[in-house]
């Protein structure tokens, strides 16, 4: 695919996701006449754009499902639900045109035609409104008024793909008009780039309808053309005898005539009518040279990441300057190098917000999966979102998609009662889907609560117990219970359906969250509702750790999961009976990382424990020596070492030398004996 | 490099490994970096030396003589890290490759090159994808990709589909 296709294909997906919140919204507020237009003009632009590109089956499509919503614009069709789904399906169904060789997939050719045919019977009328909504036309008795339009096409109009012909015939549906072309920009043939539009056009028109359908018939070329439309007056001057005659004299196809010009014939054949009141044209509306804000620029996520790696850069080599000037200790070098890292840290600060977008991108995808979900299964809920102006990392707005899908399937299904039901229990009858985000400290929280049936403990309890969890006496409080659904292959329905309950669940989602750094957890109270809570780091990308060394290489330990650090000597470990250890009045089982990092070089004299939050319980990983906190900047190690997963990442130190982060949940659980928190318990 | 190619040469970068000597295609390499700290990734295959910091990025370096089964040597002031750049299904991939020393650019003439004897090869086979005489010794022309790719420790297929 050439470049200019991706462009549009991204483009394309832009636009739909743009179409289906706008469609999501209408829904709620179909009288919105705004909202109607917008929607119109998405597809119009779709349409237009597809053509272009040579895809023809999304511009045969776009121009169907446009012409409905022209019917809609001018009152002469109502939204209706079903109108709703079908839109909302053909979304879908651009988006898989979209992929270039979709028109061989029968698949796909097979719901094209479905839908068109849908389509089309709705355009002819089988979901006409009733008489009475239709919005009252304009008055029978027409008055007709004589206008006179300037368009001037950009010379690039062309290239936007506009035919600025169609646009001058379009006024044909407007009433009696007469176009009179002019070519006075027209350079000589060898300089003559045929890709450019050089003509421009004064139109007469004689109309009963108002100067905004005539600015309609621009309304998407505002920003390629200079126009001037202005009221000549009252009546039809194309039905003047003089006034044509006049015209005709003026008429030279190398110079505008010009609205003063045409004024002057009006005034002439006024005054020589001997008509007293002039026409005084108003200038009602001029378009020319308007200017959209840019308020965002398109970049594409290499640049970013690009701009990224070179700031991460610029944050070590600072680290590495400031040693140096702490090392000589020179006045000025200090206060430079003191400067620089307050420049630094702030440029870091704000190239990494280029990467966060607000919340809000992922909600239409939620709003729809309520929407569809619902329908499905009869049953009627509200989607409420708050805190989606909170800006989060891309990436991990990308991967906390699924998991929250996989929350709000199982609050539909499992949660929200049936209407019949939700009545018995004296609640409403709609039941409601909360999403909220917010900040806390240097986390970001989303909480999704649904006011349902709620999780009954015991019942998981049972069911942990018959899939042999846990054993039958296994003295669990409330909260321990509720993490069993975080299990693999958990479940409690009892029936499997299509949207949850094949046991592939919430230990998905709990991993997916982990693999953002990120915490879950269930609060859940029975017939009020289940509020499932994700606690998020703000970035990716930083983190604050703990600097530690083993073995003369440098390891990085997650502050977050950092519970305390105790210092022992070297014997002690070895003697210690059961790798527990004796801190602060109670026992703690340590991982003797030397032993399992299989490193052989002489061990100091005194070590370090690292004492590490897992789960409930608290595990030690053995150091040579904790040199402190610090700030790293996360890299990836690639796919060389996938497999080492105890290892997260690396950062680079301000000497230039790597240091990796380790995962200590990973190192726990894969170095541990699984009875290992038992005995602590 | 077209060029190169219609008039039947090639350019290749030698190094030595043990008492071998191996080319690979220079359009592969990135640069050569003096040997400097490896940080070793715990649990790591051991041919796996670790990572380096190169310019900012994190950099795996393999011990071209340990994937060889070549006995372990010390380093010296010749030891050098070639780093390279290789395309696999158009996704680039960075690495790094631990070398005893590196010798000289070679260009050679794509009809000089002559596959690699099937049988009696101290190395796979398949790594080789030809032999260059040069005076009395042979320098062995690696395909690098295959190197890597044969091993399943560096799943580059699945590196492709995440």
């Amino acid at each position: 695919m050439d470049n200019f296709k991706r462009k549009f294909v991204e483009e394309a997906h832009d636009l739909l996701n743009e179409l289906e919140v706008v469609l999501l919204k209408i829904e709620s507020d179909s009288e919105n006449k705004e909202t109607i237009e917008h929607i119109f003009r998405i597809m119009h632009t779709l349409k237009g754009n597809s053509a272009m590109f040579g895809f023809n089956l999304i511009d045969q499509y776009t121009h169907q499902l446009e012409t409905i919503y022209d019917l809609i614009r001018n009152g002469k069709m109502i939204i209706t639900s079903d109108l709703m789904d079908l839109t909302l399906a053909s979304v879908d169904h651009i988006r898989n045109l979209l992929d270039e060789d979709a028109g061989s997939k029968i698949e796909i050719t097979t719901t094209h035609s479905i839908l068109l045919k849908k389509i089309s019977q709705i355009i002819e009328g089988k979901n006409l409104p009733a008489a009475g909504i239709k919005l009252d036309s304009s008055p029978e008795v027409e008055e007709l008024k004589t206008y006179y339009v300037h368009f001037k096409p950009n010379p690039e109009i062309l290239s936007n793909g506009t035919n600025p012909l169609y646009l001058v015939e379009d006024f044909k549906a407007l009433g009696e008009y007469l176009p009179l072309p002019c070519m006075e920009l027209l350079p000589a043939l060898d300089e003559l780039d045929p890709e450019k539009c050089f003509t421009s056009w004064e139109i007469i028109l004689v109309t009963s309808e108002d100067i905004d359908k005539i600015n309609e018939i621009f309304i998407f070329a505002e920003d390629s053309c200079t126009l001037d439309i202005q009221e000549l007056g009252a009546g039809n001057l194309l039905a003047d005898q003089s006034f044509c005659s006049r015209l005709k004299e003026s008429v030279s196809l190398n110079k505008t005539i010009g609205i003063q010009k045409i004024q002057e014939i009006i005034v002439s054949r006024d005054s020589t009518k001997e008509k007293g009141d002039t026409l005084k044209p108003q200038n009602i509306n001029d378009v020319s040279n308007k200017l959209k804000n840019i308020s965002s620029i398109r970049v594409s996520s290499e640049k970013l990441d690009e701009l990224i790696n070179l700031v991460s850069e610029l944050v070590t080599t600072q680290a590495g300057l400031s040693l140096i000037a702490e090392k000589i200790n020179e006045k000025e070098l200090l206060a430079v190098a003191e400067d620089i890292e307050k420049l630094s840290r702030r440029l870091r600060d704000n190239t990494f917000g280029i990467r966060l977008i607000p919340v809000e991108n992922m909600i239409t995808r939620f709003q729809r999966l309520v929407r569809e979900l619902s329908h499905e299964l009869k049953k009627d809920i509200a989607f409420i979102a708050e805190g989606t102006d909170i800006e989060m990392d891309k990436t991990m707005i990308e991967g906390l998609i699924d998991p929250i899908m996989h929350i709000i399937r199982n609050s539909i299904d499992h949660g929200i009662e049936e209407a019949g039901v939700r009545k018995k229990l004296g609640k409403e009858k709609q039941g409601k889907i909360i999403f909220k985000a917010y900040y806390s400290g240097s986390n970001v929280f989303i909480k999704i609560s649904d006011d349902g049936a709620g999780i009954d403990v015991n019942l998981i309890r049972q069911h942990a117990i018959k899939k042999g969890l846990i054993q039958q006496d296994a003295a669990l409080n409330g909260k321990e219970i509720l993490d069993l659904i975080f299990l693999p292959g958990f479940t409690t329905s009892e029936n499997i359906t299509k949207i949850s309950g094949r046991g592939v669940g919430m230990d998905v989602v709990k991993r997916k969250i982990s693999d953002l750094r990120g915490e879950v957890s269930v609060e859940t109270k029975i017939n009020s509702g289940t509020t499932i809570t994700i606690k998020l780091p703000l970035t990716l990308s930083i983190i604050d750790g703990l600097l530690v060394e083993i073995d003369k290489a440098f390891f990085v330990i997650p502050l977050s999961s950092v519970n305390k650090c105790f210092e022992f000597k070297h014997e002690t470990l070895v003697n210690a009976v059961n790798n527990l250890i004796f801190i602060n009045d109670g026992h703690i089982p340590f991982i003797y990382l030397r032993k399992e990092f299989e490193i052989t070089s002489p061990v100091p004299e005194i070590e370090q424990i690292v004492v590490i939050e897992y789960g409930d319980s608290k595990i030690g990983l053995t150091v040579d020596k904790v040199i402190g906190e610090y700030q790293a900047v996360l890299k990836s190690l690639g796919n060389t070492f996938r497999k080492q997963d105890i290892i997260s990442g690396a950062t680079i130190l301000g000497d230039g030398t790597v240091a990796l982060v380790v995962d200590p949940n990973k190192i726990i659980s894969q170095f541990t004996y699984k009875n290992l928190t038992n005995i602590n318990n | 490099m077209i060029m190169e190619k219609e008039s039947g040469f090639q350019t290749y970068l030698s190094f030595q490994l043990n008492t071998e000597v191996f080319a690979i295609n220079v359009a592969m390499v990135l640069n050569i970096l003096e040997m400097k700290h490896i940080t070793r990734v715990p649990k790591a295959p051991d041919y796996i030396k670790g990572v380096i910091n190169l310019r900012g990025t994190v950099l795996p370096v393999l011990d071209m003589r340990i994937r060889f089964g070549l006995p372990e040597m010390v380093n010296t002031v010749d030891t050098s890290i070639i780093v390279l750049s290789l395309d696999f299904n158009g996704e680039e991939f960075r690495i790094g490759i631990l070398v005893d020393a590196v010798k000289e650019v070679l260009e050679l003439k794509s009809a000089e090159i002559t596959p690699s004897p099937t049988i009696g090869s101290k190395y796979n086979s398949d790594f080789i994808e030809g032999m260059w005489r040069q005076n009395d010794s042979f320098i062995m022309i690696l395909d690098i990709l295959k190197v890597l790719t044969s091993d399943e420790n560096i799943d580059f297929c699945d590196m492709v589909e995440e």
